[in-house]
C-alpha cells in the first residue's frame, strides 16, 4: 500500500494541506499574540501611569496633612490661649494670675512643664510650676539664681526655644533642657511696666514635639498677658489704695465738720437760752413801767400837767414797743429751741387771707392801697397752727403795706407746689437790694432805707416769720429788685 | 451569678489621690462587694512603684494587668491625662488565669512568648481556653516573634487580643502593670475560660494607592529589598523626598502612609509602621514583613478611619451573637491618635453609639496591635497589626 502512488499522493496531499492549516493558525496565534502583548504593554503603561498619579496624590496628600495638622494644633493652641487670657486679665490681684494657669491649659498649649519666675530684690523667685516634683525645684531654683542667663532673657527681652537654639547654640540648649528635664522648651521674658520682671519656661518631654515660630509668638503673647494682667492688678491696687486715703480723708474731715457743728448748735442754743432768759427778766419790769406810767396817765395820783402827760405817754408807748419786741424774741427763742408746740390742724389760707386783709383794712385805705387776692381752690387748706400762720400773713402784709407808697398795690398768690402750697405776697413798694436781701431774715437787721428812717421796728418780724415757717416744714425766700417790688414766697404742707 | 462590672477614672494631678479615687469609684459603679479582676491603663505620669503599690495594697489579693499609654481612653473621654480602672467579679463558671514574663531582651523573643503561654496555661488546669488577653512592652523589637512564640504554645488559630504599651511619643520607655509591680521590657497576659464570650472587632480603614510590588529580600521585621531596589526607594519614589528629610519625617510619614501586606484570603491589608532607616538603605519595621510578599503603600484618610472604627465597634458586637456587651476594651493605634487629632473624640463617640452609650468601655493607645484578621467569630490566625483600633467586648 505503500507503494501505491495514489496513496503517496494523497499522503502528500494531506501533509501539505495539515502544514498550511498549521501555518495558517500559527498566523493568526502570532497576530493574536501581537495584539495581547500590546493589550498588556497598554495596561502596564496605564498601570504606570496610575502609579505615576498615586505618586501625585500622595504628594498632594501629605501637604494638604501637614497644612490640616498645623491648623489643628494652631486653632487649638488659639482657643486655649485665648480662654487663659480671658482668665488672666481679668484677675486683678497680682498672687492670682499664675495660678490661672493649670496643667490642663498648660496641656492645651501643647506642654506639659512650666515654670515662671519674677526677680524680687535679690534674686528669682518662684510663681508657678507645673509638672515637677516638689523635691525637685530647690535644685532648679538655685540652678537659675546661679546663672547670668536668666536674668539676660530680662534685659536682652529675648525669647529662647529648643528651636533657635538648636542652630545658634546646641550646647545651650542641652544644657536648659538638661536643667528642666525638657525636651523641647520655650523661654520668654515677662515685661511688665510697673511691677516686678521675670520670665516664663514651658517645655515638654515629648520627643515628637518641635518648636515652630508660631509656638514662640503664642508663649510670648501669654508672657505679655501676664505682665499686662501684673500691671492691671497693680494699677488697681495703687488705685484702690488712693481711694481709701480719699475715703480716710472724706470721714476725718466729716468727723471735724460734725464736731464743729455742734459747737455751733451749742453757741446757738447758749444764745437762744440767753435771749429767752434776758427776755424774761426784762419784761417784769418793763410791766411795772407800763403800770406805773398807767397810773399816772390816770391821773390817780393827781392831775398831771400836759408836758408830763405827753412824756408819760410817749413812756407807755415805747413800753409797749418794748414789751412787744421782747414777746417776739420770746417766740423765736422758743420756737428755736423746740418749746414751742405747734398745734396743727387743716387751715383754710383763704380765710386767714381776708381776716388779715380785714383786720388791715384802714391802714390799707389810708394808703390807698389795692389789695387783690388769688387763692387756688387745690391749695387753700393746709396743715399748720392757725395762729402760727396768722402771724405769718400780718408780719409779711404789714411789711408790704408800710413799703408801698400810695396808690401801691398788694396780692396774695397761693397755687399749690407738689406736696406744698405755696404762698406768693407781693408789692409795688420800693424793693430790696440783692445784698440786703441776703441778711433780711436776720434777728435785728433792719433794710436801711428811707422808710425805715421814720418808721421804727424791732427787726425781729421777718426772723419769727422764717422761724415759724420752718417748724411748719416750709421754706421762705424773697425776690426783689431795688425799684421794682418784692415778692415774699413760702411753703406749708397741704392737709391732707 | 452575672458579670459585674465597675470603672473608675481620675485625671488628678496628685497620683496617690487619682489612684484612691479611680478605685473609690469602680468599686461604686461595681456595686459588688469582691471582685476578681482589675484592668488598669494610665498616662506615664501616674506609671510609678509607689502608686501601683497603693493600688496593690487597696485591692488585695486580686489579680491586676495594664499598660501604660499615651492618652487613656474611657466611656468619659479621651483624657491625655489620667488613669482609669475596671473592676470585674463574677462566679465560678467563669475561668481566669494570669501570668507575667519578664526580661524579654535577655534570650530569644519568641521563648518569653511561649514562657507566658505556658505559665497561662498551668494557671487555667484543664478548663478549656476560649481567648486571650495580653499586654506587653511597646519598644521590644519584634513583637510578631512574641505572638509566634504564644501561638507555638496556645495554637496557630487560637483566638488572641493584644496591645502594646505606648509611652507620651518619645519612644524611650513604656510600662506594664502586673499585680502591685510598675514592669518594662515585659509582657503579661490573661487567659478565659468558662462562661464568658467575647466579640472582636480589628479594622484600620487604610487603603491601597498606587501598583502592586513585591518584598524582595526581608528577614523578620527588616526589609532589604522591594522589587529588586533598595527598600527605602519604594518610599522616596511616592513620596519625592530626599533620603535626609524623609529619615527625620519617617516616623510620621508611615503613620498616613504605612506599607500594607496583602495576605490570601483576608479582607483588610496588614499594616507596618516604620521604625527607622538603616545605612544600607533597609526599612525596619515594627512587625514582620515575609519575603516574597505583596505589599502596597497605603492611605488613610480621618473620613475612613472613622469609618473602620465604627465597623470595628459593630463587628465586635456581632461577636456576642445578640447580647449587649457588659464592657469592652479598646486597643487603638497611636498612630489613628495623631492623624485624628482633636477628632480623636469622634472616634470613641462612633465606638460607643455602636456598643451602646452606656457600655463600660476602657482603653489605651498602642504601639501595636495583636488579633485575627478576620473578626467575625474571630477564629483565624492572630497577627501583629499598626494602627488598627480593636474593639473587644465582652458579656457573660
Amino acid at each position: 500500500m505503500l507503494n501505491d502512488p495514489q496513496f503517496t499522493y494523497f499522503l502528500f496531499f494531506g501533509i501539505t494541506i495539515t502544514i498550511a492549516c498549521l501555518a495558517a493558525v500559527i498566523v493568526l496565534k502570532m497576530r493574536a499574540i501581537k495584539q495581547l502583548r500590546s493589550t498588556v504593554n497598554n495596561l502596564k503603561r496605564s498601570l504606570d501611569e496610575m502609579d505615576e498619579q498615586a505618586k501625585l496624590i500622595v504628594r498632594t496628600d501629605i501637604e494638604l496633612n501637614k497644612a490640616q495638622e498645623e491648623l489643628d494644633k494652631k486653632i487649638g493652641e488659639l482657643y486655649a490661649l485665648q480662654k487663659l487670657s480671658r482668665e488672666i486679665t481679668t484677675t486683678l490681684e497680682e498672687s492670682q494670675i499664675f495660678q490661672k494657669i493649670g496643667s490642663a491649659e498648660l496641656g492645651e498649649l501643647g506642654f506639659e512643664k512650666a515654670f515662671a519666675f519674677l526677680w524680687e530684690a535679690k534674686g528669682f523667685k518662684l510663681r508657678l510650676s507645673l509638672g515637677y516634683e516638689t523635691s525637685n525645684l530647690q535644685r532648679v531654683i538655685t540652678m537659675i539664681n546661679s546663672e547670668a542667663l536668666y536674668s539676660e532673657i530680662i534685659t536682652k527681652a529675648q525669647v529662647l526655644s529648643s528651636a533657635s537654639l538648636s542652630k545658634q547654640n546646641p550646647q545651650l540648649k542641652e544644657k536648659i533642657c538638661r536643667v528642666f528635664d525638657v525636651y523641647s522648651f520655650v523661654i520668654t521674658p515677662i515685661l511688665p511696666k510697673e511691677a516686678n520682671k521675670g520670665f516664663l519656661f514651658v517645655g515638654t518631654k515629648n520627643a515628637g514635639t518641635f518648636i515652630s515660630a508660631g509656638d514662640e509668638e503664642l508663649i510670648a503673647i501669654l508672657a505679655n498677658q501676664l505682665g499686662q494682667a501684673m500691671d492691671n492688678a497693680k494699677l488697681f491696687e495703687n488705685t484702690w489704695r488712693a481711694q481709701q486715703d480719699l475715703e480716710n480723708k472724706v470721714t476725718e474731715r466729716t468727723n471735724e465738720l460734725t464736731l464743729a457743728l455742734n459747737e455751733v448748735k451749742n453757741i446757738s442754743r447758749r444764745k437762744t437760752n440767753f435771749i429767752s432768759s434776758v427776755s424774761h427778766e426784762l419784761r417784769t419790769p418793763l410791766t411795772s413801767i407800763k403800770g406805773y406810767a398807767s397810773i399816772l396817765l390816770a391821773g390817780k395820783l393827781g392831775e398831771v400837767p400836759q408836758e408830763v402827760h405827753e412824756r408819760l405817754e410817749k413812756i407807755n408807748k415805747h413800753s409797749d414797743e418794748l414789751v412787744h419786741m421782747v414777746n417776739d424774741l420770746l417766740d423765736i427763742a422758743r420756737i428755736e429751741s423746740g418749746k414751742v408746740i405747734m398745734n396743727k390742724e387743716s387751715v383754710d389760707l383763704k380765710q386767714i387771707s381776708e381776716e388779715v386783709s380785714d383786720l388791715m383794712s384802714v391802714q390799707l385805705k389810708e394808703k390807698g392801697i389795692l389789695f387783690s387776692s388769688n387763692i387756688a381752690q387745690e391749695a387753700k387748706d393746709v396743715f399748720a397752727d392757725r395762729g402760727q400762720i396768722a402771724r405769718v400773713f400780718i408780719n409779711l402784709i404789714g411789711n408790704a403795706s408800710k413799703f408801698t407808697p400810695s396808690g401801691g398795690k398788694i396780692s396774695v398768690n397761693i397755687r399749690k407746689l407738689y406736696n406744698f402750697a405755696q404762698i406768693d405776697i407781693s408789692d409795688t413798694g420800693c424793693g430790696i437790694s440783692q445784698e440786703a436781701q441776703e441778711k433780711i431774715f436776720e434777728e435785728f437787721y433792719r433794710v436801711d432805707n428811707a422808710v425805715n428812717q421814720q418808721v421804727k421796728g424791732t427787726g425781729l418780724g421777718l426772723s419769727l416769720v422764717k422761724h415759724i415757717i420752718e417748724a411748719h416744714g416750709g421754706k421762705i425766700w424773697i425776690k426783689s429788685e431795688p425799684g421794682a417790688g418784692s415778692t415774699f414766697s413760702f411753703t406749708i404742707p397741704l392737709a391732707i | 451569678m452575672p458579670l459585674h462590672v465597675g470603672i473608675g477614672l481620675s485625671t488628678d494631678n496628685d497620683p496617690q489621690k487619682a489612684a484612691r479615687e479611680c478605685i473609690r469609684q469602680a468599686r461604686e459603679n461595681l456595686n459588688f462587694t469582691s471582685f476578681n479582676l482589675a484592668v488598669v491603663f494610665s498616662t506615664l505620669d501616674y506609671a510609678h512603684p509607689t502608686v501601683f503599690k497603693t493600688i496593690g495594697s487597696l485591692l488585695e489579693n486580686v489579680p491586676i494587668l495594664g499598660a501604660s499609654s499615651l492618652a487613656i481612653i474611657s466611656s468619659q473621654g479621651i483624657f491625655k491625662r489620667g488613669i482609669v480602672i475596671l473592676l470585674l467579679a463574677f462566679s465560678e463558671d467563669i475561668h481566669l488565669s494570669t501570668a507575667c514574663s519578664q526580661d524579654i531582651r535577655s534570650r530569644p523573643i519568641r521563648e518569653t512568648g511561649r514562657q507566658l503561654a505556658d505559665r497561662l496555661l498551668s494557671g487555667l488546669k484543664n478548663v478549656p481556653r476560649d481567648f486571650g488577653i495580653f499586654f506587653a512592652d511597646g519598644l521590644i523589637p519584634d513583637s510578631s516573634s512574641l505572638l509566634a512564640g504564644i501561638q507555638e504554645r496556645l495554637g496557630r488559630s487560637f483566638p488572641l487580643a493584644g496591645a502594646l504599651a505606648s509611652d507620651n511619643l518619645a519612644f524611650k520607655k513604656t510600662y506594664l502593670y502586673f499585680n502591685g509591680q510598675v514592669l518594662s521590657d515585659s509582657v503579661c497576659g490573661m487567659l478565659w475560660g468558662g462562661k464568658i464570650n467575647f466579640g472582636l472587632g480589628i479594622k484600620h480603614g487604610w487603603k491601597p494607592l498606587g501598583k502592586p510590588h513585591s518584598v524582595t529580600k526581608s528577614s523578620a521585621n527588616i526589609v532589604y529589598e522591594i522589587d529588586g531596589e533598595p527598600a527605602v526607594k519604594f518610599y522616596e519614589e511616592y513620596l519625592g523626598n530626599e533620603p535626609s528629610r524623609l529619615k527625620s519625617e519617617l516616623r510620621h510619614i508611615s503613620i498616613l502612609y504605612p506599607l500594607g501586606i496583602h495576605l490570601k484570603g483576608e479582607e483588610e491589608y496588614l499594616l507596618r509602621n516604620i521604625l527607622f532607616i538603616n545605612e544600607d538603605g533597609s526599612l525596619v519595621f515594627q512587625g514582620d514583613v515575609p519575603q516574597g510578599c505583596v505589599v502596597r503603600l497605603m492611605i488613610g484618610t480621618k473620613e475612613s478611619c472613622l469609618m473602620a472604627a465604627g465597623k470595628a465597634a459593630g463587628e465586635a458586637n456581632r461577636g456576642l451573637k445578640g447580647n449587649p456587651a457588659k464592657f469592652a476594651l479598646v486597643f487603638n493605634s497611636v498612630s489613628r491618635n495623631i492623624l485624628l487629632g482633636r477628632q480623636s473624640v469622634l472616634e470613641l463617640e462612633t465606638v460607643k453609639e455602636k456598643l451602646g452609650e452606656n457600655t463600660p468601655i476602657i482603653g489605651l493607645y498602642t504601639y501595636g496591635e495583636q488579633a485575627p484578621l478576620k473578626s467575625i467569630g474571630y477564629h483565624g490566625n492572630t497577627y501583629f497589626h499598626n494602627q488598627t483600633i480593636t474593639i473587644l467586648a465582652a458579656e457573660g
